[in-house]
């Protein structure tokens, strides 16, 4: 214990904003960045250092001025002794300063994790930002990727996660061996939220238990549920596993041939990148349908696998067809043509955006009712034989 | 937030029972028919079979076509012009008589002392098997009970909370159109819609006919806007131009705060469809000329 600190009492990330105005906490950065600052009044530049630092019961942001020029890196732990709060936002932030004491600390100095301690939450209820809280979920799927941080190598551990509220996807940094239909307790992951997704992302410092599973859906409920009305998922924000069914009633551009960059796998307009400017573009297909189900819409990028298949054309074919027809809009308007009025069965992961339901699709299949059955429930729902 | 309009699943008799209409507010263009079954649209979905489409107008080449829609439930008018190329090209080439699939947008009309006219303004035709007509079909008929039901739960429980509805449920937007729909026409004879949802049961089990006897068919008259002025018709290509043009407004007014669509946002995205400035500005003039599209405010445009 840093003997400096004795007057102020360590608290946890969590409690900051609500006791004094200067705090003392002990934290890991799990994300930095340097900056200068230039100086109105003599025009020198003053060093900065921001980020975010966790304990386990919350992660703040913290900006740190004049901060040593090595030893800092993610993953370091500090012990933060006077540290100032300053809301921003609706959200506390600490400010270390010359007044601050700071010193690295081990890890044996960060406040314990009790995951029985944790809230359990239900996975619906999950939240952008959310951490310490405790999860029991079923493993629906996972799988390995290896992805590059920075230098780094290092594989993530990728899947969905559901409970009876719903589904959640979730990366794992460390690995839990994680088994698809095991069910497990899981505490000290956070959540985040991109492009509306949310994520629950489990790391070292993050525990998993292998538990009874009573109460939990198995896996194939989840992959092989019934279709829902587009509208219940629009409502809903998307999810994971979602399965909808409806008729194509359009299709938005850039579909067919399009060219990508070989990058960053933009597709290119013009033959320009948005990123990487004027470069050459690698020939894909796919079809942005927009599917609809009379309760709403979500639009559907079929990848080039599912394109081919659903058109009938490949890659190759609708190449040769380009040479001929030196149009790209013909092909656009050759796949409207094959797309639009069929009917879909699609499974995937799904957002909304500003532009409604997006779905990224790992199944599109074609859709069959069973028109007797249909004729006969609608003719008792209206009363007597067909 | 703006969000494509859905494609509501309904039948040609709910469109000929349709008089009321909401325009939209502000700038912004789109416009909603309200049906005494529920449904407050803009987009809808129809199957039927389709008769031979007619030229209209004096435009050589014609312009602008119309076929009718018969399902077995009654019969409605489809249009589309050559503002809408694909949707005119496979009005043309539908085989009359055989089942097909229409979305496209509504068009109330409201002329001298008859009776307002609902017809559709094709986007998409698409000729399907049988068994699609069918199963669009049975949507159809399901969705309209629903929609039905909805209103008679209204009828019943006028205070019922919106969450009630959710739960039990029914789309957030069908609830919403539902009340609109149920202020609109309040004398609504709902037993008698739903007992002429009875005729499209054979046709969905397949023992029926796929349209409806012609002594059936509504007795309304539709009348066209005027076709546009005459002018040197546009080549193929200009067409194709002009469609590629005008869906690049329509998603781009979609997409803003005042539902105009920016001329330069339209211009920098047909660039990247390859159509080069000098040719874009060509058929931005021709479509401001043809009465299509208005710039009413500098920069700004919209369909007129």
């Amino acid at each position: 214990m840093d003997g400096d600190g004795g007057e102020l009492p360590e608290i946890r990330l969590r409690e900051v904003g609500r006791t004094s105005p200067l705090v003392h906490v002990v934290g890991r950065i799990v994300s930095l960045r340097r900056r200068e600052v230039l100086r109105r009044s003599d025009g020198s530049r003053r060093p900065l250092l921001s980020g975010w630092l966790t304990d386990g019961s919350a992660t703040l942001r913290f900006t740190w001025w004049d901060p040593p020029r090595e030893g800092i890196d993610r993953g370091t732990i500090l012990r933060a002794v006077g540290a100032e709060i300053r809301e921003f936002r609706g959200r506390a932030e600490l400010v270390f300063s010359w007044k601050t004491k700071i010193a690295p600390a081990g890890p044996a100095e960060l406040p314990p994790l009790d995951p029985t301690a944790l809230p359990l939450r239900s996975l619906r209820e999950l939240q952008d930002r959310d951490e310490g809280f405790r999860v029991e979920v079923r493993l629906v799927r996972v799988g390995a990727k290896p992805v590059s941080v920075g230098e780094e190598r290092r594989v993530v551990y990728e899947g969905v996660l559901a409970d009876r509220s719903g589904a959640v996807s979730f990366a794992a940094w460390s690995d839990f061996r994680l088994r698809a239909g095991e069910s497990i307790r899981v505490a000290g992951g956070y959540v985040r939220s991109f492009r509306g997704r949310r994520q629950l992302v489990l790391d070292e410092r993050s525990w998993v238990e292998r538990i009874e599973s009573s109460g939990l859906p198995e896996p194939e409920e989840l992959l092989l549920s019934s279709p829902r009305p587009i509208s219940d998922l629009e409502e809903e924000g998307g999810g994971e596993a979602a399965a909808l069914e409806g008729i194509v009633v359009g299709l938005l551009p850039p579909s067919g041939l399009i060219y990508r960059c070989p990058a960053c796998r933009r597709v290119l307009g013009g033959g320009l990148c948005r990123v990487h400017g004027a470069v050459t573009g690698t020939a894909d297909l796919r079809a942005r349908l927009v599917v609809d189900d009379g309760t709403g819409s979500a639009t559907v990028v079929a990848d080039r696998a599912a394109t081919e298949r659903l058109w009938g054309v490949s890659l190759e074919e609708a190449r040769a067809r380009l040479r001929e027809v030196e149009d790209p809009a013909v092909l656009e308007e050759q796949l409207a043509e094959a797309m639009v009025g069929r009917r879909l069965r699609v499974r995937g992961s799904a957002t909304v955006d500003d532009f409604g339901l997006q779905v990224a699709p790992e199944s599109i299949e074609t859709a069959e009712i069973d028109l007797e059955a249909a004729a006969e429930e609608l003719s008792a729902r209206l009363g007597g034989g067909a | 937030m703006a969000l494509r309009e859905t494609a509501w699943r309904v039948s040609a008799r709910e469109l000929a029972a349709c008089r009321e209409e909401e325009r939209g507010t502000g700038e912004r263009a789109a416009t909603y028919v309200l049906s005494p079954y529920g449904a407050r649209m803009n987009r809808v979905l129809l199957a039927g079979t389709l008769s031979a489409a007619e030229p209209l107008g004096r435009d050589q080449p014609p312009t602008f076509w119309r076929a009718h829609l018969a399902d077995p439930l009654g019969r409605v008018a489809v249009t589309a012009g050559s503002f809408q190329p694909r949707a005119m090209a496979q009005l043309r080439a539908a085989p009359p008589g055989r089942p097909a699939l229409v979305v496209g947008k509504l068009q109330l009309y409201r002329g001298g002392a008859a009776e307002p006219a609902v017809s559709v303004r094709a986007e998409g035709i698409r000729s399907v098997p049988e068994a699609e007509e069918r199963a669009a079909l049975a949507d159809i008929v399901r969705q309209s009970l629903d929609r039905l039901d909805l209103l008679e739960r209204l009828e019943n429980e006028p205070a019922v909370a919106d969450d009630a509805l959710r739960a039990d449920g029914y789309p957030r937007r069908w609830i919403a159109s539902a009340r609109a729909c149920r202020r609109r026409y309040p004398g609504a004879d709902r037993a008698s819609y739903r007992a002429a949802l009875r005729a499209a049961i054979g046709r969905i089990a397949g023992t029926g006919r796929s349209s409806a006897p012609p002594a059936f068919r509504e007795g309304v008259t539709v009348t066209v806007d005027p076709p546009p002025p005459a002018r040197t018709p546009p080549t193929e290509p200009e067409r194709a131009e002009e469609a590629i043009f005008l869906d690049l407004v329509d998603r781009t007014a979609e997409g803003s705060e005042d539902g105009y669509a920016d001329v330069r946002e339209v211009l920098r995205q047909i660039a990247g469809r390859g159509v080069p400035a000098p040719r874009a500005e060509a058929v931005l003039g021709r479509l401001e000329e043809g009465g299509v599209l208005e710039e009413p405010i500098v920069g700004k445009l919209r369909r007129a």
